[in-house]
């Protein structure tokens, strides 16, 4: 599926020239004039990159970022400027920006770095997915046999606890002490993972 | 019409802000060579030398000390230096034929006048849409700079054709033209960014180069945009212009 890319440009010249570049690229392109008019965009639809202006009348890039960041936090923003000012690129990069791009910049050379962008963005959602899974194995294939393994732990300590040594007690006691460690840190991975969830499923239902 | 050859051609700017400031530029072409009639700024602007940011595909040497097209746009620039681009504003632009006027943006209004400024500099670049000067088309949309560019460079192959020389009717090398403005749009962009305090002036190239980055696309599709309204042009008999008579029902 094409990716989808919101223009934020309050210069009208620039987003019809970039969306038609873009267009043509093989992107589903979708254009908005200022950061409020671009916010109501982005709650009825799903946008994998805004290229977002830096100088405009209303809200600016910088608030617009901001707010980006808290609702919309999948999509990736890249900071288009005809003005040039180091502080303000850092201060993009920090509140989450992929990219800072000096106007003007070449149909061509925005093509590119939007490709990339994409690829990483892939690379990322791969990872995201590998990471899930390891923890969803994690979870099932470990959790269970460590619970059992506790509960034998505990059953055998208790059954003979009188004829043990104090070094055979020793050892099971910190078999169990493991086991239990293992399993909490299982658990609070998984609580961790559902915390994740909720807050993606909350910001989505804004 | 020799008369009306001799004559200026005259561009008058006249922009309006909300505050009630106004600034006026008349900008004078001399109808022969295209050349803009003024006077530089005494002293010459330090930015404007070719050193200061001299494009990357400038083929000018180090006998030039001033970039033609930085001291071109120098008034104008140094007008505009501490103006935003997205500053609302009134412009009037009036000709000897017609006037036109339009409530927009300082960046769109100064890409206008800049335009302008920049093809009549004698940059050896942007000399080539020196032509186009001459039926400068203020406030002009993406479409009505490209089909201009194709005009001008069409009539421009039809002289080389009538002179015996080898006509690009392939347009090849116009895109060729818009690749190496685009660099110089890039060019001034930079030097501008480094003249000015605020955007306006930076923006106004910025949307130049958007014009100029979109001619390629243009023409490697084909002229497909406007290639609708030539209908009646495609579908009639190439041997004549008119239509052929049609029988008459008894």
């Amino acid at each position: 599926m094409p990716e989808r890319i919101l223009i934020i440009d309050d210069e009208e010249t620039l987003r019809l020239s970039m969306k038609a570049r873009l267009d043509v690229a093989g992107f589903t392109t979708d254009a908005a004039d200022n950061g409020e008019e671009a916010l109501r965009k982005m709650k009825e639809q799903e946008y994998d990159v805004a290229l977002l202006d830096i100088k405009m009348p209303g809200m600016g890039g910088i608030e617009a970022l901001r707010l980006f960041g808290e609702l919309f936090p999948k999509t990736d923003v890249v900071m288009l400027t005809g003005f040039a000012d180091f502080s303000t690129a850092i201060e993009c990069l920090k509140l989450g920006a992929k990219d800072y791009l000096v106007k003007p910049v070449d149909a061509t050379e925005l093509v590119a770095r939007l490709r990339s962008l994409v690829r990483s963005r892939t690379s990322e959602r791969a990872l995201q997915e590998t990471r899930r899974r390891f923890l969803s194995m994690i979870y099932i294939d470990l959790l269970g046999p460590l619970k059992s393994t506790r509960e034998s732990l505990e059953r055998t300590l208790k059954a003979t606890h009188s004829k043990l040594t104090t070094e055979q007690k020793e050892e099971l006691t910190n078999a169990l002490s493991l086991c239990e460690k293992m399993i909490s840190r299982i658990q609070s991975m998984d609580e961790d993972m559902k915390q994740e969830a909720a807050a993606e499923l909350e910001r989505a239902s804004r | 019409m020799a008369e009306q050859t001799r004559k200026p051609i005259r561009f008058m700017y006249t922009f309006k802000f909300a505050s009630g400031a106004e600034q006026q530029f008349n900008l004078e072409l001399d109808s022969s060579t295209l050349g803009v009639r003024q006077q530089h700024p005494n002293p010459k602007p330090e930015w404007a030398r070719l050193k200061f940011s001299q494009c990357e595909n400038c083929p000018l040497g180090d006998e030039v000390e001033y970039c033609p097209v930085a001291l071109n746009l120098a008034s104008v620039v140094e007008t505009f230096q501490t103006f935003n681009s997205f500053e609302p504003v009134h412009v009037i632009v009036e000709t000897k034929e017609r006037s036109y006027s339009k409530d927009t943006t300082l960046q769109k209004s100064l890409s206008s006048i800049i335009g302008v400024y920049m093809v009549t500099s004698d940059c050896p670049i942007m000399d080539k849409l020196r032509p186009m000067a001459q039926f400068h088309l203020p406030f002009a949309t993406s479409i009505e700079t490209f089909y201009r560019s194709v005009s001008m460079y069409l009539t421009a192959q039809f002289f080389l054709m009538r002179q015996g020389k080898s006509p690009d009717w392939d347009l090849r090398k116009l895109v060729e033209l818009y690749k190496a403005i685009s660099t110089v749009n890039k060019g001034m962009a930079d030097r501008l960014r480094r003249a000015s305090e605020k955007d306006a002036n930076v923006n106004a190239v910025v949307i130049l180069h958007s014009f100029g980055d979109g001619v390629p696309y243009f023409v490697e599709g084909g002229l497909a945009e406007i290639e609708h309204l030539f209908t009646v042009y495609k579908e009639s008999d190439p041997e004549s212009v008119l239509p052929t008579s049609q029988q008459k029902s008894s």
